[in-house]
């Protein structure tokens, strides 16, 4: 295999907690404090924290990798490290080749300067020559929409011009690594389909791509692999369904100590091996789960909430409405249920969470956590959240 | 030593990379004066003739003093020469500080900050020499071939610019009390160099101190050759080269060791 394109090997990044010395009255203390230790990478003084510890990914041409995590995890600070502002306290970042980065796609644009002025300094910024601004200018301006506005001064452009002025720059470099940073939640609908297609073909052409998102649905849309950064925990990389299920849910509280639940599994029908693949819209699926109670639960049912990636409901329900009788679960006892349902859903990840709970003692319920996820595949029949497996009827008029 | 040469192997590499950024961003700040205020460039001639003017009332009608040429062109040139490493010091110390925008999200050589304000007040200072040579006229001062100099000190002037703005930009990042104290240092310094009176005749020990000053031998060598028609004094010139050659490589190298701190410290 081909070197990677990013090598990203066991990175570890400190921070310093708060203002460091923003005026000279602080210096001379700090001075004076500096000369009386030593300094060490790896230790870390009071003030100072890791924004990243250990993190290590690979990506090659073509593939994108997914990095998500909640606010502080460290994803901006990895982007940084990638596009060379920081330097990795401990360990390796490496990027080979021509790196475009889609990273506050506006921020070299002057508000007095006319939009033909910016996208010349701002290609700049991104490292393209000139003449390569020059060539493919008509196209930056068609791709943003922008027309006639090419002229007037970028303070009189609604927010939303600058940012699809500003994609569109950075959409029209010629990169062999592309770093994004949350950026598609510019324009409107139409503009955001246009940038998720022309990430689709970067992506075709072979750029490799790291992807910063909250966006779990654009996660699942472009990413190959996910990395999923936690402060105070290691770093896990993976599968994009099971990266986006451990963010989507880790939220949703853990599981509680009153039930423990000894067994998940998701399979295709009534058995066989544990589903690793995207299945069609249609398909039976059956989650399988092992409960053992550590305190009595009488008369109980079991909820369950379907959420897809992106944090949407798409279905919350419970055996007791769904006319299964309560049952007693006794502590000690190791309880086999079996669920099965139909994906009638269209592309997407979901993941699938539920709790116990007693018929006259609705609350508190027992969290069971999350129970698993699936992977509906894509599919050219049909768009949107859920399949509806429409039956067309056509009546030929009489006599045709 | 070897990792001193690899260094600016990479400094260079990378200036050669960016070359259209540095031009872009000196384009940007040219057009912003322009379409920010009325006076436009004529703002690059109005302090050194209002200078002038006040100097000229001091030193020819209070306390007349003896400068060989006109006074008020023999002032003007070394306002103009003067305001061209203030003006750009001043606004090179907060280049990196009010693009901190661009210094926290994207990746390029951040010299490029400073340097392009070093080049932006070049082109002020061309501007202002129009009102020079209109003096010279006026005055009937009649320059000759040591004008060939003036590319040469240009040259000088800019890199003993670049590296005072290079330490200072960089200082103003991580100490914003920097770009007050730059106000007070450049009053300092003015009166520090020939510009509105001869330094010499100060003499003593304050004034041997004061002839240390690299900014005093470019003003006098300036005057040599464009307002008194002979050859810069050779000592004066080489001082300044050798000043304007090590700071700028010093200057340089620290700011590239410090660069990768700009974003943390924010």
């Amino acid at each position: 295999m081909a070197e990677p394109r990013i090598t990203f090997d066991h990175v570890w990044k400190k921070f310093r907690r708060g203002e460091p010395h923003d005026s000279l009255r602080d210096l001379l203390p700090a001075m004076a404090a500096a000369l009386f230790r030593k300094p060490h990478a790896d230790a870390l003084e009071s003030e100072e924290f890791w924004a990243l510890r250990d993190v290590s990914f690979d990506v090659h041409d073509g593939e994108t990798l997914g990095i998500i995590g909640r606010n502080g995890a460290g994803k901006s600070t990895t982007l940084k490290l990638l596009t060379r502002i920081l330097k990795p306290t401990l360990g390796r970042s490496e990027v080979r080749g021509r790196v475009g980065a889609l990273i506050e796609l506006a921020a070299g644009f002057h508000p007095d300067l006319t939009g033909r002025e910016n996208v010349f300094l701002q290609g700049a910024i991104m490292g393209m020559r000139r003449r390569e601004i020059e060539g493919r200018f008509d196209e930056i301006v068609e791709f943003a929409g922008i027309g006639d506005f090419i002229d007037t001064q970028v303070k009189r452009y609604s927010s939303g011009m600058q940012a699809r002025l500003g994609f569109s720059v950075a959409a029209h470099l010629d990169p062999d690594v592309l770093l994004i940073d949350e950026v598609l939640a510019v324009g409107d609908l139409s503009f955001q389909q246009k940038c998720y297609e022309r990430l689709r073909e970067f992506k075709r052409s072979g750029v490799a791509i790291a992807f910063v998102s909250h966006n779990m649905q654009a996660i699942s849309m472009l990413c190959d692999r996910v990395l999923y950064l936690r402060p105070g925990a290691p770093p896990q990389t993976g599968s994009v369904g099971d990266m986006v299920t451990a963010y989507v849910t880790t939220d949703s509280s853990s599981a509680d100590a009153r039930v423990a639940v000894t067994e998940r599994k998701m399979t295709r029908g009534d058995g066989g091996p544990d589903l690793m693949e995207p299945v069609p819209p249609g398909t039976w699926l059956t989650l399988h789960l092992a409960v053992r109670p550590q305190s009595d639960l009488r008369r109980a049912g079991l909820a369950l909430l379907f959420h897809r990636a992106d944090g949407m409901m798409v279905f919350n329900g419970s055996s007791m409405l769904d006319g299964v009788p309560p049952f007693d679960l006794m502590t000690g006892q190791e309880w086999h249920i079996q669920i099965t349902f139909r994906t009638n859903l269209l592309r997407g990840t979901y993941a699938i969470s539920g709790h116990l709970f007693e018929e006259n003692r609705r609350w508190p319920a027992v969290e069971l956590g999350v129970l698993g996820s699936f992977v509906v595949a894509e599919t050219t029949r049909a768009g949107g959240v859920a399949d509806l497996e429409p039956r067309y009827v056509i009546h030929e008029p009489a006599g045709a | 030593m070897s990792s001193i040469v690899s260094n600016f192997k990479e400094m260079l590499l990378e200036q050669a990379e960016y070359k259209e950024l540095l031009y872009q961003v000196t384009l940007r700040d040219l057009r912003l004066r322009y379409k920010q205020t009325i006076m436009g460039f004529g703002w690059a001639v109005f302090m050194p003739l209002l200078n002038t003017a006040l100097f000229s009332v001091i030193f020819v009608r209070v306390a007349p003093i003896d400068t060989g040429v006109a006074y008020p062109v023999w002032v003007y040139c070394g306002l103009a020469v003067w305001n061209f490493f203030s003006a750009g010091v001043k606004f090179a110390t907060n280049s990196l500080a009010s693009n901190m925008n661009l210094v926290t999200k994207v990746y390029f050589p951040r010299e490029i900050l400073p340097v392009s304000a070093v080049f932006v007040s070049a082109v002020d200072f061309l501007v202002s020499t129009t009102v020079l040579a209109a003096l010279m006229v006026w005055y009937g001062v009649k320059p000759g071939w040591p004008l060939l100099f003036v590319p040469f000190l240009l040259l000088l002037q800019m890199m003993f610019t670049a590296a005072v703005s290079l330490l200072l930009s960089m200082a103003n990042v991580f100490y914003r009390d920097v770009k007050y104290l730059v106000e007070a240092l450049m009053m300092v310094w003015m009166f520090a160099t020939s510009v509105v009176y001869p330094v010499e005749q100060i003499g003593g020990r304050l004034g041997a101190i004061m002839a240390l000053n690299p900014m005093t031998s470019l003003v006098d060598a300036f005057r040599d050759v464009v307002l008194f028609n002979r050859l810069p004094s050779a000592a004066g010139l080489l001082y300044v080269t050798i000043v304007a050659v090590v700071s700028l490589a010093g200057a340089w190298l620290i700011f590239h060791q410090a660069e990768f701190k700009f974003a943390e410290s924010v």
